[in-house]
């Protein structure tokens, strides 16, 4: 399968023309023939929404302009990041990732991090997902997470732990750090940290963030996939746009867990009765 | 639509902040431009009740001689709340700037002539250890009706969340003459201008629909549907976007971990 990673640096607010910049990408990609493509974290309404939160989000089931994304997915998959209200939760705004696949709205994950700190103020404007659910996708099974989320490390285990064979991670980091190299200080972590994740998970980590720049915010890019086991197999530019394709094989993670074992010794029974203890009890 | 405000609650906030605010730099001076209008004559009464009028200098600050009835207002206003003040005439400078760049654009000759004041002040401000008052109330702040580092330049503004029809109840508690309180709201950029009418909205329209928007948090549509008019509801929303840039500091290209202005967050009393 080709994965598409959309490095796209959307318009803040401006939900029409994001929708038009997705469309066009995957018009690109269904032409180089992508089974994937995954576009960055908020992709249809930019970041620093503030206000603007509750006049770009919207019902991915109903909103006419997210169908038109939705049609435009025949024949492939694609990750898209958006402000979501559904009708069972009025008035309440989730920073939400979409997996749709073949013109169907197949999942929908809520970041359930949101950073609020320094420059950050998610949990000002969106209220928390509360679920980590990996589901089957057409080439196996996913599971998405929203920036932050992947530096919580259960997150990942979470998604792991109920099989999945890729982890997708969509991302809007912004750039802190200049002090060496060609890429925001930022950027290498966020690498360690998929290159780590892929050897514990033995699954796929496909990382896409965005560029372009918001109130003196620069993006930083950086997007990138590692097969299981921490080889990097594709890296996008950092800061500027990129629409890079990356063939992947799904077999990998079978010769992966094949040669180490840590999935099939995993014992997340004990995990969770660990875990319990120490939410029922934290003072133990 | 509007509820109506505690005039003598809002007043006791008011004296308090600009008390405060001075207070804490060990400031007891303030100084404000006395244009004749509403906005300053608020401000003014408000700035003599916190600190004492003998504490508050306003400079009155016309071009030639081109609105009397202005610096006649100002000056009266002055002399009622007891205040010390000063009559600059600006001419002098702007003339000497438009005679070597000559326009005929009354913006930009407008805009010239605040940002001359702001300089006055800000330079009085220096000299006598006095606080630069500012008159901005969140009608103009919200439609961006206020000329950039000119009239909204300040070291503390007390009126900033007042709607220009609020600000008219609070002069009325504050005894604001009539000759002030009547007159139709301008910001002097030429002889003849008014503010509504170059908006081309009244106050009242304005502010309604602000507080629909702002307050209320209703959309376009709710609004026209609540019964106003679509093309003035477009204008009010459009000005709101368009001025946003005006409610900012210029933004700071983002590098390092800890950034002025973005993660480098202390309180604006930090210190003083």
């Amino acid at each position: 399968m080709n994965i598409a990673l959309a490095q796209i640096a959307p318009k803040l607010g401006d939900v029409e023309a994001n929708v038009a910049l997705h469309l066009e990408v995957l018009e690109k990609a269904r032409k180089k023939r992508a089974g994937l493509v995954v576009f960055p974290e908020l992709g249809l309404t930019g970041y620093t929404l503030k206000d603007l939160t509750e006049e770009v989000a919207l019902d991915p089931a109903r909103d006419p302009n997210f169908q038109r994304i939705v049609a435009a997915t025949k024949g492939l998959s694609a990750v898209v990041g958006f402000v979501e209200e559904s009708p069972a939760d009025r008035g309440l705004f989730f920073n939400a990732a979409a997996f749709i696949a073949d013109g169907r709205l197949a999942h929908v994950h809520r970041k359930v991090y949101l950073p609020t700190n320094g420059l950050f103020e998610e949990a000002k404007f969106f209220a928390p997902g509360r679920e980590l659910r990996a589901f089957e996708a057409p080439f196996g099974r996913a599971g998405l997470l929203i920036c932050r989320d992947f530096l919580h490390y259960g997150a990942s285990y979470v998604h792991y732990a109920s099989g999945a064979d890729m982890i997708v991670c969509i991302s809007a980091a912004p750039g802190r750090g200049v002090e060496g190299g060609e890429a925001f200080a930022t950027s290498r972590m966020w690498e360690l940290m998929g290159e780590a994740m892929s050897l514990f998970s033995t699954a796929f980590v496909v990382y896409v963030n965005r560029v372009g720049s918001e109130d003196g915010v620069t993006f930083a890019g950086g997007s990138f996939v590692y097969a299981p086991g921490g080889r990097l197999v594709a890296k996008a530019a950092y800061v500027d746009p990129d629409l890079l394709f990356c063939p992947v094989d799904i077999a990998a993670v079978r010769e992966a867990r094949r040669t180490w074992l840590f999935k099939r010794d995993e014992k997340p029974e004990a995990i969770w009765r660990s875990l319990e203890r120490i939410v029922r009890v934290p003072e133990d | 639509m509007f509820p109506k405000i505690n005039a003598a609650f809002v007043e006791k906030i008011l004296v308090g902040f600009i008390r405060d605010e001075l207070g804490r730099c060990g400031c007891k001076q303030g100084l404000l431009g006395l244009s004749g209008g509403l906005d300053s004559a608020v401000c003014a009464a408000l700035a003599a009740r916190a600190l004492g009028p003998k504490n508050v200098l306003g400079l009155i600050m016309p071009y030639g001689k081109a609105f009397p009835k202005d610096v006649r207002d100002a000056v009266s206003l002055a002399r009622r709340l007891g205040i010390r003040h000063e009559t600059i005439d600006i001419a002098p400078q702007i003339d000497a700037y438009f005679a070597a760049y000559p326009t005929e654009d009354r913006v930009r000759r407008g805009n010239k002539m605040a940002r001359e004041r702001m300089s006055i002040l800000y330079d009085r401000s220096a000299a006598e250890g006095a606080f630069v008052l500012g008159t901005s109330n969140k009608t103009e702040l919200l439609i961006g009706y206020g000329t950039i580092y000119g009239d909204m330049a300040c070291a503390v503004n007390p009126m900033g969340d007042l709607y220009k029809t609020q600000v008219r109840a609070l002069a009325a508690h504050l005894h604001v003459p009539p000759a002030i309180l009547k007159k139709a709201p301008t910001a002097g950029l030429w002889p003849g201008q008014t503010d509504e009418g170059e908006i081309g909205l009244s106050y009242e329209e304005i502010d309604a629909i602000l507080y629909a928007r702002i307050e209320g948090r209703r959309t376009r549509k709710e609004i026209v549907a609540a019964g106003h008019r679509p093309a003035a509801v477009d204008l009010v929303l459009r000005k709101i976007k368009s001025s946003e840039f005006k409610r900012h500091l210029p933004p700071i290209a983002k590098l390092s971990p800890r950034s002025v202005g973005h993660d480098f967050l202390y309180p604006y009393d930090w210190g003083r």
